[in-house]
């Protein structure tokens, strides 16, 4: 122990400041881990267990078609004591529909804005804009969603209801849905904006660890830089760009609030039948913003079921696609270069 | 590992002060409410009122989230006094609750500024609400034209259980309207789209920016709603879990008995007769 120390104070206040043993350090650090890892099992079997009865009265069906999702929720609403099994039917298949369209849409769509924006920032801007893009990117992808979705049902949402949609395409529809303005349109508009800055964040320094002299040695070949760029540095980066995809899907696929601010809260399947423009006009309600909107009603034990499970299929979401992600990597880490 | 121990320290003082907060705060005893956002704005003012007149006594903390989130909530124990803004449905959910009605309030149709229809007849209401008649060229009085944009409210809201028994002859709302969480979101619909129609307490009518539409002929007003004209007048209760005990009891008493409890019902709503 160093000698100085012990001046500071009474003996006792020195040996409080004394460094901890390494090895108590380390056991200490393995309990916070281990905390960790049991909390989060721990919370998967909680919800689980209150899933349980939602799967056990409708089995693989409950992923099915049938019925309006919101006359079964007010059933359950309005049943809390003696609930009879048939109070726990649901079919979920609009939700579902409504997860994966606005998922896949928004990530297709900012994925490819990801790519050649970050090929832009890194390969073709001149080093001082790219001095202020890249902070700005950064700063965008930490946005918090519930301030895109105010922007969105403040503007987006009456832009899209009083300027896009005409008389002529909402009464085609009149009998079957209403177009308002809260649509799959503004989710998807929205969602793209908030998940494209991380792909681009993870995409742009993955590039910029490529080698130049890969590219470089591609143009002595003879190859033109566009053609360089696209078959020596983003080849090399799939690595990176399948961990984008997967970070802005899981982001995509969670996302309750902003979704569930601007999409119309009914649960609505656009169809695509209705022509192009009304089926991007058209509501729905996804996974995640069903949990935010009937929240409050969790105290119904059928509803309150029904959320667990679809909690869980979240979950398991969030499980699949970190091992997809690692699955895709696989065969194309030979040529990674490490963002 | 100083900063390690300091962190630890620190954490084990901000536990120690979560734990002590809230045993300090529980001197008084605490009411939770939840359910109905009709009566949101009554019970918030009744409270703050009741807190004046007993300090130190009780606190009030009150959630919405609808008439049958309220139900819901009181019956399962967790919290002592549930809004609703309809009459009991006497179900097995219900069996075991006490309904008090604290006081009466006219459900308006409303339409837009610029759509300014004076007056629908019951049939006609029924004809829109349930989607029958769905552009504005069918209805008499419109000035708006194109597709009837219908604004309903959630399942849980107790303003559209009584909207349907008082003024569509029992009927359901149709399924496309869109669904608002609250009486003020579902006024703040109607106020944004030339296209709208819908239902709101007098309160949030009697705001403006909206357009109070008249049923056979009755304005939708305090006056009419008093005289028993206006066929659309419902009632707010507070409901507790068997009879009302404690500082549940003595809030919905003073609500019942109070001259001052009577003053602010009467501002905007109705106080209930002989009360």
């Amino acid at each position: 122990m160093d000698p100085d120390r012990r001046r500071l104070g009474p003996q006792a206040l020195a040996r409080l400041r004394a460094p901890w043993p390494d090895r108590r350090a380390e056991r200490l650090l393995g309990a916070v881990s281990l905390t960790v890892g049991l909390l989060v099992l721990a919370m998967i079997a909680f919800v689980a267990v209150h899933a349980w009865p939602t799967f056990q009265h409708n089995g693989i069906s409950w992923l099915g078609s049938g019925g309006s999702v919101a006359t079964q929720f007010e059933t359950m609403q309005q049943t809390t004591s003696h609930v009879p099994a048939s109070v726990y039917h649901l079919r979920v298949w609009p939700l579902l529909y409504g997860t994966l369209l606005t998922t896949v849409l928004a990530v297709a769509l900012g994925l490819v804005l990801a790519v050649f924006s970050s090929i832009f920032i890194v390969e073709l801007a001149p080093a001082r804009l790219r001095a202020v893009v890249v902070p700005v990117v950064r700063l965008l992808a930490s946005v918090p969603s519930v301030v895109y979705g105010l922007l969105g049902v403040l503007v987006l949402v009456p832009f899209v209801g009083n300027h896009l949609i005409t008389g002529s395409e909402k009464a085609s529809v009149q009998n079957t849905v209403q177009l308002t303005g809260y649509s799959l349109l503004v989710a998807v508009v929205i969602l793209t904006i908030m998940i494209t800055p991380i792909m681009i964040a993870l995409i742009c320094e993955a590039l910029a660890a490529v080698p130049n002299a890969w590219r470089e040695g591609a143009i002595a070949l003879g190859v033109n830089p566009l053609r360089a760029i696209l078959a020596v540095s983003v080849r090399a980066v799939r690595p990176a760009i399948v961990a984008a995809a997967v970070l802005a899907t899981a982001r995509a696929l969670g996302e309750s609030i902003m979704i569930s601010m601007v999409s119309g809260g009914n649960a609505f399947t656009p169809n695509l039948a209705h022509g192009l423009p009304i089926f991007l006009f058209e509501p729905l309600r996804t996974f995640a913003s069903t949990i935010v909107d009937f929240r409050e009603g969790i105290s119904a034990p059928a509803l309150g079921s029904s959320l667990y499970a679809i909690a869980l299929l979240l979950l398991f979401s969030a499980f699949v696609l970190s091992l997809g992600g690692y699955l895709i990597k696989l065969p194309l880490r030979r040529h990674q270069v490490r963002g | 590992m100083h900063r390690l121990r300091r962190l630890s320290l620190g954490l084990a003082v901000a536990g120690a002060l979560g734990v002590a907060a809230p045993v300090a705060a529980s001197a008084a005893t605490t009411i939770t409410i939840s359910g109905a956002t009709a009566s949101y704005p009554l019970v918030q003012l009744l409270a703050q009122k009741y807190s004046k007149v007993h300090p130190h006594k009780v606190k009030f903390k009150i959630a919405q989230g609808g008439s049958t989130v309220g139900v819901n909530d009181v019956a399962a124990g967790r919290v002592t006094i549930g809004d609703v803004s309809r009459d009991p449905l006497f179900t097995a959910s219900e069996s075991g609750l006490v309904f008090y009605p604290i006081a009466k309030y006219a459900i308006c149709v409303i339409t837009n500024k610029s759509n300014a229809v004076a007056n629908l007849t019951e049939p006609q209401l029924v004809s829109i609400f349930t989607g029958k008649t769905r552009t504005w060229s069918g209805v008499s009085g419109a000035s708006a034209s194109g597709t009837i944009d219908l604004i309903s409210r959630s399942s849980v809201a107790g303003v559209l259980t009584s909207f349907q028994t008082l003024l569509l002859e029992g009927k359901k709302v149709a399924s496309i309207g869109s669904e608002q969480a609250s009486d003020g979101l579902a006024k703040q619909a109607v106020e944004n789209d030339p296209n709208a129609i819908g239902f709101v307490s007098s309160y949030q009518s009697d705001k403006g920016g909206v357009n109070a539409v008249s049923v056979g002929g009755v304005a939708c007003r305090r006056s009419t709603a008093v005289s028993g004209q206006y066929p659309g007048v419902a009632r707010f209760y507070e409901v507790t879990k068997g009879k009302a005990t404690g500082a549940a009891s003595a809030f919905i008493g003073w609500i019942e008995k109070s001259p001052a409890a009577r003053k602010i019902i009467a501002t905007q709503w109705i106080p209930i007769e002989g009360g």
